[in-house]
């Protein structure tokens, strides 16, 4: 019996110190199988296929993509595999945008890394000071490869100082839903929907008026639709041209801009015309859909899934703005596709054979009408499918407009800066507490003062 | 006299043999019982020893977004946590979630566990039952729950409406957040704590009630006197365990708040994580791990020192 146990224990101590060996010798394994061409690699992940078309090279794709949009993306992908005999894409889904972006921090540098990653717009500073990155400038030079077909507003979020850094692909902005059956039996236009704060306000006066078991408004407590409300006005998230010249010291808005986002939904909670849903998107859509508000603010991502489900018609309008500013235009958001560095040249070359594959105006109105996202390729609203759909589905091409309408400026360019999930969390928080009865003034001033600390500590964790 | 000589030179020889023999047995069981710690050291090394002292060194240092130190800034992490309005709230928050769960969970298991105790037929069915919530993942049963507060769709709202009252923002009410989240987590922990509590039922002696019954004592006598003492062992147990699991509750307010409204319900792992994981604020995300530990270390001390006072072993 003793003797059976000095064995096992042996066995397991070989063991442990074998795995930690593994590990040790597994890269210079790896890296001369990526030398050397390929093969190897390519006959563990995909036997059949190299067997019958030679070489095939892998590219792993990690997306954040769930519901609609992955089916969308994942039919792309497909199509994409079957169309040429050279590259394999693998879409791998890694939970949301920041679950994926933890993840891949925690893998960077190693052979775990995928070939290219969908990060999330506000993503783009951590992803360029991270240095794992290979800039697609880089690759756009080398094949002299033209970006100026796609829309201009998506240039000029995800170019810096005229130089690309990662490939646009999923863009939205925020637009206004609302319910017409609602706004027709209480007396309104449903052809012509509120466009300032104001009318927003009398709008769900009425709306409550005619049907009291309606609220008017919701406005999920998200911060990402308070950085657009900001834009709309013309105002900057982040000072320094929203970090676009120089690393953001501050706040960029001004007392007047950001109080009037607080007033405004302070005004409809005191007339108990704003629904609140908090921080959850899901249960906003839900009650809209089952008609327990009739405006909301939301992403044009979720167009599609609103306008097939609701049994009700819906509109899409144009983000509200306050009377007292013109509308400036909404920011970019969404994602872009990464490239990482420390893979072969061939690998990088497939994936971005796929990322040009992804911006061709077909697969652009596949994408769009799938999802709502916008077209990044303008090419693709002449595209049949395109002009069927918005004919079928007009909300669609409000989204669109909203877009091209768009001035260009500081502000609706988009701030960039590494701390804007912790900045949006602090004006979630402010949100609520309005929501709740709490005072403007209050609520506003913690905010800015816990988001000026945030820019503070992120400055000085950089080592500047 | 030479054979005494010999005989004095010979006795501190063996003397000292004997020590060396001695300790040469004491290193080798010494060794051999290294030799069958070594696989539980190794694993405690690499998944416990290790990470806490890497928290411990992290806590004192910012960092970039991959968790790479940059700056060195002493206890500028701790000070920062016992001077943010967040972090207070959030072991505020902590310290009542404590207060709402534990105490009811382990008050409504025990009435089970002694209903469930009783001999009758068909007894097997109901003490399914009342463990099933222990075969429930923490994600399921989050969702579950997630549509019974859901404001429009949500059973308990149409309950409420149904009887004419206003529904309950069950989850983006700060008052209600809490105890929203809490009602969720006894459930959940039910299952654990009578399965527990039960099996400790059952390990009593039945001798005991015999003789309490010989004696005419009543069912709340024998209730204090016999069943309560003679628990007390697995109660201690189940307190001990049921006060560390809420202390480090996370995938209940993942799913159903993350951490809103208000920070009302961001308990501290989950601000923990927040912190790390959204932020990319390890230094300041470890500063608040530890003082984590140290409560959780604390608490369990003073449980030790106080409770096992009154524990009855047999």
């Amino acid at each position: 019996m003793k003797k059976l146990f000095a064995i096992l224990m042996l066995g397991l101590v070989l063991f442990i110190a074998a795995c930690s060996q593994e590990g040790d010798t597994e890269d210079p394994e790896k890296d001369g199988a990526t030398e050397s061409g390929e093969t190897e690699t390519d006959t563990e992940d995909s036997a059949g296929d190299s067997e019958a078309t030679g070489e095939k090279q892998n590219v792993t794709f990690w997306h954040s993509m769930g519901g609609a949009g992955q089916e969308a993306l994942n039919a792309i992908v497909d199509s994409y595999n079957s169309s040429q005999d050279a590259v394999q894409v693998n879409a791998e889904y890694q939970g949301t945008y920041d679950e994926a972006l933890t993840k891949f921090n925690s893998v960077a540098g190693t052979d775990s890394a995928p070939t290219m990653i969908q990060t999330f717009e506000i993503g783009t500073m951590s992803m360029i000071n991270s240095g794992s990155i290979v800039p697609i400038q880089e690759l756009i030079d080398a094949d002299g490869y033209d970006m100026s077909g796609l829309e201009e507003n998506i240039v000029n979020y995800y170019s810096l100082d005229g130089k690309f850094y990662s490939m646009p692909f999923n863009s939205s902005t925020p637009v206004m839903y609302y319910n017409k059956d609602a706004f027709e039996a209480a007396g309104l236009d449903p052809e012509a929907p509120p466009e300032t704060f104001e009318e927003v306000e009398e709008a769900s006066k009425a709306i409550v008026k005619s049907n009291p078991e309606m609220k008017g408004f919701a406005l999920q407590a998200y911060g990402w639709l308070y950085e657009q409300l900001l834009a709309n006005q013309g105002a900057l998230l982040l000072n320094n041209d929203n970090g676009r010249t120089d690393t953001p010291t501050e706040i960029g808005w001004t007392e007047e801009e950001g109080k009037s986002i607080f007033e405004w939904v302070k005004h409809m909670v005191d007339d108990e015309t704003f629904a609140n849903y908090g921080t959850n998107g899901d249960n906003m859509m839900a009650g809209f859909l089952a008609g327990d508000v009739s405006m909301f603010l939301q992403s044009s991502a979720s167009s599609r899934d609103v306008i097939d489900n609701a049994p009700f018609e819906v509109g899409i309008a144009f983000l509200p703005h306050p009377e007292a500013k013109d509308r400036a235009g909404v920011v970019i958001g969404g994602a872009s596709l990464w490239m990482i560095d420390d893979k072969s040249e061939e690998e990088q070359k497939a994936a971005w054979d796929f990322m040009k594959y992804l911006q061709t105006p077909e697969i652009q109105a596949q994408w769009h009408v799938g999802t709502g996202y916008f077209a990044i390729n303008p090419a693709a609203y002449d595209e049949q499918l395109v002009i069927d759909a918005h004919k079928e589905m007009p909300q669609l091409q409000v989204t669109v407009d909203q877009l091209q309408a768009t001035k260009s400026s500081y502000a609706t360019q988009g701030a960039l800066m590494d701390m804007i999930p912790e900045g949006r969390k602090i004006m979630e928080t402010a949100l609520e507490t309005v929501y709740n009865g709490g005072e403007v003034d209050d609520a506003y001033n913690t905010a800015v003062d816990q988001f000026n600390t945030a820019i503070e500590q992120a400055n000085a964790a950089r080592g500047e | 006299m030479s054979v005494n000589n010999v005989a004095i030179q010979e006795t501190p020889m063996t003397q000292i043999d004997f020590e060396k023999v001695k300790k040469k047995q004491r290193t080798i069981s010494f060794f051999k019982g290294m030799l069958f710690l070594l696989p539980s050291i190794i694993l405690f090394s690499v998944f416990l020893f290790y990470p806490l002292v890497r928290t411990i060194y992290l806590s004192f240092f910012l960092t970039n977004a991959a968790g790479e130190t940059t700056v060195f800034i002493g206890w500028q992490n701790y000070v920062n946590l016992f001077t943010s309005p967040i972090f207070l709230q959030s072991i505020k928050s902590t310290f009542l979630f404590v207060l709402y769960t534990v105490p009811i969970t382990i008050i409504i298991s025990l009435f089970l566990a002694m209903i469930a105790n009783e001999k009758l037929k068909g007894i097997g069915f109901f003490r399914t039952v009342y463990s099933s919530t222990m075969g429930i993942s923490v994600a399921a049963a989050s969702v579950f729950w997630l549509y019974l507060f859901h404001p429009s769709i949500g059973l308990l709202n149409m309950v409420l409406k149904a009887i004419g009252a206003d529904g309950i923002g069950w989850l983006t009410d700060p008052n209600w957040a809490l105890f929203a989240v809490s009602i969720t987590t006894i459930w959940m922990n039910l299952g654990f704590t009578f399965l527990i509590l039960l099996g400790g039922l059952q390990s009593i002696d039945s001798y005991l009630y015999e003789s309490a019954d010989i004696d005419g004592a009543g069912y709340f006598y024998k209730v204090r006197r016999i069943t309560i003492p003679m628990l007390s062992p697995t109660l201690f147990f189940v307190v001990t365990v049921t006060i560390i699991n809420a202390f480090q509750t996370f995938g209940q307010i993942d799913i159903l708040t993350q951490g809103g409204p208000v920070n009302s319900t961001n308990l501290v792992v989950y601000s923990i994580y927040r912190e790390a994981f959204m932020n990319y604020k390890f230094g300041s995300a470890s500063a608040q791990a530890v003082l984590l530990f140290i409560i959780i270390l604390i608490m369990t001390f003073l449980q030790f020192k106080f409770g096992e006072r009154k524990v009855h072993y047999q």
